[in-house]
């Protein structure tokens, strides 16, 4: 049987031939692979993201130009999956759990390792709002302005992240 | 090589599974739910002419030609003027819908057949 071209084997599959999509996947799946393997150099990842390649292609056939060549969209297709997966290996600074901010206050800072870079007053901050105090009462416990309060709490936050 | 392919494959077909038979049975739930909406707001409307006794303006149907040439156009409007109008605008935007429902169906009735003897080739042989 002679072989189909890209365009009518599109055509197929989008009058709901889906049988027809292993074509384009046994033409170009080596192609692809080569090219993210080179990339990569890790053969699940390189797995994956072929098979994201080719799952992003079926759900685009639609809108898919059939005049169009088969192969740059796919290429083109990899480079997105490629700047996404480089994205999600970029290295991100993780908090500590203890100190993680929710409603704009630092919560159950209880390892004294992480206090022990601040200076006293700092120190002492952290230790109000780990006890659930706001910061208009720590301002009135220590009689300092609440913006001085945020200006410490975020100098001590910066000084925490530095060190882990 | 030949077992990525398979893993695609088949990652497509569960795909295409999930999407197809999702969207059939939410079509013909949708196409279901509008027609029995149309029946009911119909007996509604059937009910309020009724109780108007409204179907009575056609009983001159019954007499000679004559009297039909000369009541039909006056009692005609009649009748109109005394149809609930609200309900016949719902049930005409119902059976509006429907229709198109039922083209977009017919329309694509080929492709999901195709779909359909796809995936069963597929999972089953």
């Amino acid at each position: 049987m002679a072989e189909l071209s890209d365009k009518d084997v599109i055509k197929k599959i989008r009058n709901g031939e889906i049988d027809q999509y292993s074509c384009i996947v046994k033409k170009y799946t080596t192609s692809m692979y080569r090219y993210i393997e080179r990339r990569l150099f890790k053969k699940e990842e390189t797995d994956d993201l072929v098979q994201n390649v080719f799952i992003s292609f079926y759900k685009a056939i639609e809108k898919f130009d059939e005049e169009k060549p088969v192969k740059p969209y796919l290429f083109q297709i990899v480079q997105n999956e490629l700047k996404m997966y480089y994205r999600s290996k970029k290295p991100t600074t993780s908090l500590h759990d203890d100190i993680y901010l929710e409603d704009g206050r630092l919560q159950d800072i209880t390892d004294n390792d992480y206090l022990s870079h601040l200076n006293q007053v700092e120190r002492n901050i952290f230790q109000y709002i780990s006890n659930g105090y706001s910061y208009e009462e720590i301002a009135k416990l220590i009689k300092k302005p609440v913006n001085t309060i945020k200006s410490i709490v975020r100098r001590g936050r910066i000084k925490i992240k530095k060190t882990y | 090589m030949k077992k990525l392919e398979d893993r695609i494959i088949k990652k497509i077909y569960r795909i295409e599974t999930e999407k197809t038979i999702g969207q059939i049975i939410s079509e013909v739930i949708l196409i279901i739910l509008i027609f029995l909406s149309s029946i009911f707001v119909f007996s509604v409307i059937v009910e309020i002419l009724n109780e108007q006794a409204s179907f009575d303006l056609f009983d001159f149907l019954r007499d000679d030609f004559e009297t039909i040439r000369i009541n039909f156009l006056n009692n005609s409007l009649l009748f109109i003027q005394e149809l609930p109008l609200p309900l016949i605008y719902i049930l005409i935007g119902l059976s509006l819908l429907l229709i198109w429902l039922l083209y977009i169906l017919i329309k694509n009735s080929n492709k999901v057949k195709n779909k359909l003897i796809s995936l069963y080739k597929f999972w089953f042989k």
